[in-house]
């Protein structure tokens, strides 16, 4: 067997569109129009999507080969076979979204270069290629599938419960397609500044500093309980002659749905695990990338297969109900694309099997459950005592953490469970309510340096 | 089919059952590390609750969760009281005091003393 080393960049090489020289930037940007990004929201005002994430995690290249906005064909072609018009698989449509009334107060057209602004302070540009209109609803249910196109893994039809419905059917009609670039780049407050290693220096980290020639990543939205330090620990196992070297977890940062947790305690959660040495640091290391996470099962698997693969690992665990909410998918929906394929998605093979596809090679993961004859955490492929599981329900300890009861240390380690209750005192809430989304709104994730836009 | 509603035993809980006929009724999960007990809820009353909570679901185990904070300390409230688990239509009864301690819990829960 041929020792695996990491992969290419999906697409062949890393998209870096950020400019760091201030010079360079201000001509760049000189005498064009402006535009301050706003978020998206539903009905109600809640806000479930800021674009500037995405814009983060093109110029960054986590969702490389993606450079910016799609242009049309290009939509339809992600919407029909996800794939770029470069033929490399991609799952989600990126758009840049904006009304009608603020597209005819702009007053742009296909060439202009739109300065997009950031807390009152210049962003990054945006070279428009071409501009077009969506019907958001159209978008929205062939994103996501339906269970009569899509009859393989849809369950149910997507609805106004799903929050990656609801994100892109909350999208502004007109779009501005073209290129992202970053022209000033933003500081990340604490505590996502020691956790925010983009794609080249993740790779960087990984090779020289970590000395890992194998790596599986792990996707989380979630403070971790034992159950998923297990699955972290056993999918590890997989890798060539020696399990992998190194686990990284990579988590999504945005806004959420209620009743998840906060995004700093899942950040501070997962490194409490290497803190104190239940997966020692030389093997684990805590990462995320900026997305409002879709929920969108098999779909948004493909987008982690991405963005783990341009970060440089060569394996990837999936699980049950992978980013899942609700019914809507089969609950093995992104074990059936990454095992055989899901021809109505235009996958007739796993992703990795496809021209064009991705390198990253998948870890289908079942079950941990703690067995009370065992008398241990135990993988439900090889325990055969069934009846007896007692399972680590995520809803059954967030009932126990909103009661303010420590979770057993077999269930969830007491420093991850400090993690929540140090930002719960933050937030005065242990979960992400319509308060917290409202703040991470406003704030942001980071600051940006002062920037003039200088006349032309 | 009936649902279940896990009522979890921290050290000051267990206190107040110590010693009654309800201690028998711990079931311990996780190696003895976790001590519950658990309230059996007749189908039509796990609809009237999971009406009452927007929130609120039964998982893939049976159990009724995702219910306010509330309703899960007038349960044990209840249990202690009587000395009893037959105690879902005692709850009921607080209902509407229970939906409007619910909304609250929207915005505020306080945090656990613990460094």
């Amino acid at each position: 067997m041929p020792l695996i080393k990491m992969p290419p960049p999906h697409g062949g090489k890393l998209v870096e569109r950020v400019v760091k020289k201030r010079d360079i930037a201000e001509k760049m940007i000189a005498g064009c129009p402006t535009y301050e990004l706003k978020p998206t929201t539903l009905p109600d005002g809640t806000p479930i999507r800021h674009v500037y994430r995405e814009i983060m995690s093109v110029c960054y290249g986590f969702f490389s080969p993606v450079e910016g906005s799609m242009v049309q064909n290009e939509l339809e072609r992600v919407l029909n076979e996800r794939r770029l018009l470069s033929e490399w698989i991609f799952p989600y449509p990126i758009l840049f979204d904006i009304s009608e009334e603020d597209y005819k107060a702009l007053d742009v057209k296909e060439g202009d270069r739109l300065v997009l602004m950031l807390k009152g302070q210049p962003f990054a540009t945006l070279d428009i290629e071409e501009v077009y209109k969506i019907d958001p609803e159209d978008v929205a249910t062939r994103t996501f599938g339906t269970p009569e196109k899509n009859p393989e893994v849809v369950r149910e039809p997507f609805n106004e419960k799903h929050p990656g419905y609801m994100i892109y059917k909350m999208h502004n009609p007109v779009i501005l397609a073209g290129k992202y670039t970053i022209v000033n780049e933003p500081k990340f407050k604490e505590p996502f500044d020691r956790f925010w290693f983009p794609p080249s220096k993740c790779r960087e980290v990984i090779k020289n500093e970590k000395k890992w020639r194998t790596v599986i990543a792990h996707q989380t939205r979630n403070v971790p309980h034992v159950g998923h330090e297990m699955l972290m620990k056993c999918a590890a196992y997989t890798g060539d002659i020696e399990p992998c070297h190194g686990i990284l977890v990579n988590a999504i940062i945005g806004a959420k749905r209620r009743g998840d947790y906060p995004d700093e305690a899942i950040l501070e959660g997962h490194e409490a695990v290497n803190k104190y040495g239940y997966i020692k640091p030389e093997r684990h290391m805590v990462t995320f990338t900026l997305w409002d996470m879709r929920y969108g099962n098999p779909i948004e698997s493909l987008l982690h297969g991405v963005i783990r693969q341009n970060m440089g690992c060569t394996h990837h665990m999936f699980g049950r109900d992978h980013a899942a909410v609700g019914e809507y998918y089969d609950m093995y929906a992104t074990q059936i694309l990454w095992s055989k394929g899901i021809p109505s998605f235009g996958f007739e093979a796993p992703p990795n099997e496809v021209d064009y596809g991705l390198k990253i090679i998948p870890q289908n993961m079942a079950e941990f459950w703690y067995c009370p004859i065992c008398q241990e955490i135990a993988y439900s492929e090889s325990c055969g005592h069934t009846d007896a599981k007692q399972k680590f329900s995520g809803s059954f300890l967030r009932g126990m953490v909103a009661e303010g009861i420590m979770p057993p240390r077999v269930v969830m380690r007491p420093e991850v469970y400090k993690q929540i209750v140090k930002w719960w005192k933050v937030y005065n809430y242990p979960f992400v309510n319509r308060k917290y989304l409202d703040i991470k709104n406003k704030e942001l994730e980071i600051d940006l340096p002062a920037m003039e836009v200088p006349k032309a | 089919m009936p649902h279940y509603i896990a009522v979890y035993l921290d050290d000051s809980r267990y206190e107040k059952i110590k010693g009654t006929p309800l201690e028998e009724k711990i079931t311990y999960l996780f190696g003895g590390q976790l001590k519950s007990l658990v309230v059996e809820v007749p189908e039509d009353k796990s609809e009237k609750i999971l009406k009452a909570f927007e929130k609120a679901r039964i998982d893939s185990r049976g159990y009724i969760e995702d219910v306010p904070v509330a309703f899960r300390r007038a349960l044990f409230e209840e249990i202690a009281k009587a000395k009893s688990l037959d105690v879902i239509d005692k709850v009921l009864e607080r209902l509407d005091e229970l939906v409007e301690a619910g909304k609250k819990e929207d915005e505020y829960i306080p945090p656990p003393e613990i460094e």
